[in-house]
């Protein structure tokens, strides 16, 4: 599938900034199942340059920063991607306690996921968060298959409610609640893999979204998307979508992989004025015929 | 007895004077021989000294959560402490291995990771470690060594050898105050390195100062440098403070550094100046809130991004704190066998990481012997000497261990040697431990010829740590040959090099409110001796309505306050029957907003905020008034206070004296003086229009001229003029007009518009600026009075409207003077907000 990209995301502040820094992590990425054609970036007002650079994890980061005296600032990331269908490969035989005993046991394998396997500030697990893992990925199920029934878990038992949640909202909050968007799915997700002693990432994108039948699509109607990716011996890093229960194939467009959400934040800034400010993000995702 | 054999008796374990074949070392033997000379009474006497000159130097460490401030002034003891030459040059080669070993090990974790890869160091000890931060993995400075400075510190077993106990990295500290502790004692006991060669700290910070250029002058032939502190809050701000004086570099904190078009920026009053080199006394993860952590308002937004493009050197360079950790202390033998491939000349102290299960078995096994620490620096984990735990909490420890193996690291408890120590008038044995300062020229590293020890504060223990009131030690290299003997002096910035440095828009600020403040307090403490001198004149028995003329006094003052409602409550004049405690309050109530108190504390805060700008004399008579506020707090009547406030007074005018005789005659000392000409303007219309706007018998209005000329200190000159003869037409014109003498409106407006038009102008600057605007209005409105009308009064009321309404203009125009400085020149201190703690208003992710 070959896409069109609009992300744009407006700032209205209270009062008029005079520096402001930021990070932008919004260039979806060149894989082996998904090309990035074009990518340009509209910001306004404009600065007098933008840094590129990759990050840690090969994410295309740019800088900038802004010193003339506004009241809003406009950023559009316009990009043309090209997504692959994905042949899922044959699912590995390997159980649960098997694939965590390679974790452990594999040196070169165990340094490589070792930063996917800890705590971090967004997600981080107690005993609750291990016991609600363990109902799917019990030591002799198929590890593949635990964790596309945690992802179905999540799904039938948790009510997706945007607004219900935002970035500090912890872990536990969101297993006690029942509720949140795909970010805390994500990270609850991770949370349950990791504390199990599973490698798992976050990954940040896009999904393309159908109108209702009949109906157009109507401009700025998508959204940034969050869904999880893990390893499986035999198979390498495996996505899923816990939000919807599936697994991401050719409408899942990738941005960035992150060991949360902090690792791969869209647009993070630091503005130097008083008063507050609103965001308004708009993102459409347009199929190309 | 001896000196000397009386020590020998104390000894109880290895010590620093003995040698191996238990014969006193000869250079200690010739300090002793000193020290016997000079006696005890003799020693005590230069200890006292020391504290004085410390304390005048005003060489403080800062501790935290103490209950008495946080300044602890800083421990010298008067014995140094002796390193042979030929010892320290072993010494050297180990810490210059383990220095080259760090630097090479920060580059293998933010680079190719062989040691991780070829299972060196464990994955857990590099991604589990909160020094290891991601976004420096792309930073790489010109020079080879990454890791510019590097501190560790050493004591000695007891076999005599030396171990290496811990290294410091991302911004090392204490060589500021090892040079303090030499030039100190240099002065107060010149004598004690008689027959002793010791060799000099100097070339040290030559050294630095040579790769400080080298560095800057990548990019810049005279480059900028600045030294980069967290603020006078921090442990070691003194250091900051005169390092900064010493090597001549700009002192700043975060928010006058500014990000823009790929350099970094000092923010002057007069302009933004580039700055090449960042010497960092800042931890890591606070230095670039884009990039590291959000919420931190020390750091420099931007800054990474800027390092990356190479058009900045910060020393040491984020990301160096992740060789910090105390777990690495147990590989570091088998990294230095791999990237050396030598062995390691000085070995670190026995450690044990307990992520491994043998190591592990071990500790839990051996627990009661151990120290446990988390390999993570700064987890809230106070290190454990197991030795001094009971049964029940070893069993504690160990199931903590045992939970998280992967978070802790043990060490021996190795016995160390002692030194002698002078302790409450003896001489001591005490455990010791040194930290050795080096710098690098680029690819090889220069060890300081000195150091900074540390003694215990306790006898038997091991609390060498500042924050735990260990005691300092001069540090001396003894050399068998004489060298050419000098310590370069430190000059406190003079008037000659402070016009090289820039003033920087915080400093500006802080320097305008040093005058107003200054001011502000003066100014009270004047006007209040006037109103308790009518007071005692005027002693009046309790119930007893006090005289009109001290109604009208002590309702000015707290109208001058503002320290509503005081004495001008209109439904309350019982507070007139005993106006003591409003006024012992208003004098020695800390607490209460607009009291001396309350402005001394003020004034001192903001002055100790720019301790780097003061002369020694200066900082002293700022230590004196300090005094003055403790002893105003506890004066017990209203006679004590008149007394301390007089002496107060006159310790206030020894600091204005002594800046205004020496201050360079920069924007920073006129904008003290606009402070202070502000603050007097607003002072003095204050009280004139509570003592005029309504008009009193003629009996009380001429007490209250008299107490206003003395306010103006135009009292003498108005007797000589007009006799004893009280007339307000005569009064107001002397206030308002008489040119010539400084206490009045004009020659006070005069004074602060000509202080103003001295400021730099970011436009033609042959226009006023809007503060000058304001000035030039008052000083109209003041010059073009006719004192007749001014005193015209309203039959009714009583209310003499056209003096109130000028003098509230006049109040109203310079007030706003502040404000129109801060659009000008203070404009740095807006808040900074991140954005992405408040991401929950956007609406994205939705899916």
């Amino acid at each position: 599938m070959r896409y069109k990209l609009r992300h744009q995301t407006v700032y209205t502040y209270e009062e008029a900034v005079n520096n402001y820094q930021s990070v932008l992590c919004l260039k979806p990425r060149d894989l082996p199942s998904q090309i990035c054609n074009s990518f340009d970036l509209e910001i306004e007002p404009l600065p007098n340059k933008v840094y590129t650079r990759k990050d840690y994890f090969g994410n295309a980061i740019a800088y900038f920063s802004i010193h003339e005296s506004h009241k809003i600032l406009k950023v559009v990331a316009n990009s043309e991607v090209e997504v692959l269908p994905k042949l899922l490969p044959q699912i590995s035989p390997y159980t649960c306690e098997e694939v965590r005993q390679i974790l452990k046991t594999n040196r070169p394998l165990k340094i490589e996921m070792f930063q996917y396997q800890l705590p971090t500030d967004y997600i981080n697990w107690d005993d609750e968060i291990k016991r609600f893992a363990e109902t799917c990925l019990a030591p002799n199920v198929n590890f593949f298959e635990g964790v596309q029934l945690l992802c179905a878990k999540i799904f039938t038992e948790f009510q997706f409610k945007s607004g219900s949640t935002n970035v500090n909202t912890p872990l536990k909050t969101v297993l006690k609640e029942r509720k949140g968007v795909c970010q805390d799915f994500s990270h609850l997700a991770i949370a349950c893999l990791r504390s199990l002693g599973f490698a798992a990432r976050y990954v940040s994108g896009y999904l393309e979204t159908l109108p209702p039948l009949g109906k157009v699509k109507l401009q700025g109607s998508d959204a940034s998307h969050a869904w999880i990716s893990v390893f499986v011996p035999d198979m390498g890093w495996c996505e899923f979508d816990p939000t919807n229960n599936i697994i991401p194939n050719e409408r899942h467009i990738i941005t960035a992989y992150g060991r949360d959400y902090a690792d791969v934040a869209p647009m993070r800034g630091i503005v130097f004025g008083s008063g507050g400010h609103k965001v308004h993000v708009e993102v459409d995702v347009i199929p190309v015929e | 007895m001896s000196l000397l054999n009386s020590y020998k008796n104390a000894i109880s374990s290895y010590d620093e004077v003995i040698d191996q074949n238990g014969q006193v070392k000869p250079y200690w033997k010739n300090l002793f021989d000193t020290l016997e000379a000079v006696g005890f009474d003799g020693l005590e006497q230069r200890n006292q000294e020391i504290i004085s000159k410390l304390k005048e130097n005003g060489v403080t460490y800062n501790v935290y959560n103490s209950e008495n401030g946080n300044n602890r002034a800083w421990k010298l003891d008067l014995i140094p402490f002796l390193i042979h030459e030929n010892e320290w040059k072993n010494i050297e080669k180990g810490i210059k291995q383990r220095a080259h070993l760090l630097d090479l090990i920060l580059k293998d974790i933010y680079g190719p990771q062989e040691l991780i890869k070829n299972a060196i160091i464990p994955a857990e000890l590099v991604f589990d470690n909160s020094g290891f931060l991601l976004p420096c993995f792309d930073i790489k400075q010109k020079m080879q060594n990454q890791i510019i400075i590097f501190a560790c510190d050493l004591a000695r077993g007891p076999d005599g050898k030396m171990w290496l106990l811990d290294n410091r990295v991302q911004s090392p500290s204490g060589s500021g105050y090892a040079l303090e502790n030499r030039t100190v004692m240099a002065k107060v006991f010149p004598e004690l390195n008689k027959n002793i060669y010791r060799k000099r700290l100097s070339p040290y910070f030559n050294h630095l100062q040579q790769t400080v250029a080298t560095l800057g002058n990548i990019s810049n032939e005279n480059p900028n440098v600045v030294i980069l502190t967290p603020g006078p809050g921090n442990e070691t701000y003194f250091e900051h403070v005169y390092l900064s004086s010493y090597l001549g570099y700009t002192l700043v904190q975060g928010s006058d550094l500014l990000v823009r078009d790929g350099f970094v920026w000092l923010k002057s009053i007069e302009k933004l100046e580039r700055v090449d080199v960042i010497i960092k006394r800042i931890d890591d993860e606070w230095s670039d809130p884009l990039e590291l952590k959000k919420n931190s308002l020390l750091g420099v937004p931007g800054l990474l991004q800027v390092m990356r493009l190479g058009n900045v050197a910060v020393i040491n360079p984020p990301g160096a704190s992740v060789v910090e950790n105390y777990g690495l202390l147990a590989f570091m033998g088998a990294a230095c066998k791999f990237l050396l491939d030598e062995p390691l000349i000085l070995n670190s102290v026995a450690t044990w990481w307990c992520g491994q299960e043998k190591e592990l078995k071990f500790v839990l096994d051996n627990l009661p012997k151990l120290i446990i620490k988390k390999a993570n620096r700064k987890q809230g984990f106070k290190t454990k000497y197991c030795r001094l735990l009971s049964t029940s909490e070893l069993d504690e420890l160990r199931k903590i261990i045992s939970e998280n193996p992967k978070d802790f690291v043990a060490q021996e408890e190795v016995s160390l040697s002692t030194t002698p120590s002078f302790i409450d008038g003896k001489l001591e044995p005490r455990l010791a431990s040194l930290r050795a300062f080096m710098v690098s020229d680029g690819n090889d590293y220069k060890v300081m010829q000195g150091g900074l020890t540390r003694s215990s504060s306790v006898k038997d223990k091991f609390v060498i740590s500042n924050q735990l009131g260990g005691i300092s030690k001069d540090t001396w290299i003894v050399s068998d040959r004489p060298n050419e003997y000098f310590e370069r002096v430190v000059v406190r910035k003079s008037q000659q090099n402070q016009q090289s440095n820039s003033l920087t828009s915080r400093n500006a600020e802080n320097l305008f409110w040093v005058g107003r403040l200054f001011e502000r307090t003066l100014s009270l403490n004047y006007f209040l001796k006037i109103v308790l001198n009518r007071l005692n004149e005027n002693v009046n028995d309790k119930g007893l309505k006090q005289q009109t003329y001290l109604v009208v006094l002590l309702k000015s003052i707290t109208h001058l306050t503002q320290t509503y409602p005081g004495f001008a409550d209109e439904d309350d004049e019982s507070i007139f029957e005993n106006p003591e405690n409003e006024l012992f309050k208003l004098i020695n109530d800390p607490k209460k907003v607009g009291s001396v108190a309350y402005d001394i504390q003020s004034f001192l805060n903001t002055a100790n905020q720019i301790s780097e700008k003061w002369n020694a004399d200066t900082r002293r008579i700022l230590n004196l008034i300090e005094e003055s506020l403790l002893s105003l707090k506890d004066a017990h009547s209203i006679h004590q206070l008149n007394f301390r406030l007089d002496k107060l007074y006159t310790r206030f005018f020894g600091f204005y004296g002594n800046v205004f005789e020496t201050f360079p005659r920069d924007n920073g000392f006129y904008l003290l003086e606009a402070g202070k000409n502000i603050e007097r303007i607003l002072a003095l219309v204050s009280v004139l229009r509570s003592a005029f706007s309504f008009k009193n018998d003629e009996e009380v209005e001429s007490v209250l001229m008299e107490a206003v000329l003395e306010n103006h200190h135009l009292l003498a000159q108005y007797r000589h003029i007009y006799k004893s003869q009280y007339s307000l037409v005569a009064v107001l014109g002397m206030v308002f007009l008489e040119k010539n003498l400084p206490y009045t409106l004009t020659y006070l407006l005069n004074n602060l518009g000509e202080c103003l038009s001295k400021l730099p102008k970011n436009n033609d600057s042959n226009r006023h600026t809007d503060d000058e605007k304001l000035v030039l209005e008052a000083s109209t409105l003041v010059n073009l009075i006719d004192a007749e009308e001014l005193v015209k009064v309203d039959e009714d009321s009583q209310y003499r409207s056209k003096l109130d309404k000028t003098l509230e203009q006049v109040f109203d125009l310079i007030s706003n003077v502040t404000g129109s400085l801060s659009n000008l020149y203070f404009n740095h201190s807006v808040l900074q907000h991140s954005f992405f703690d408040s991401i929950e208003k956007i609406d994205s992710d939705e899916i």
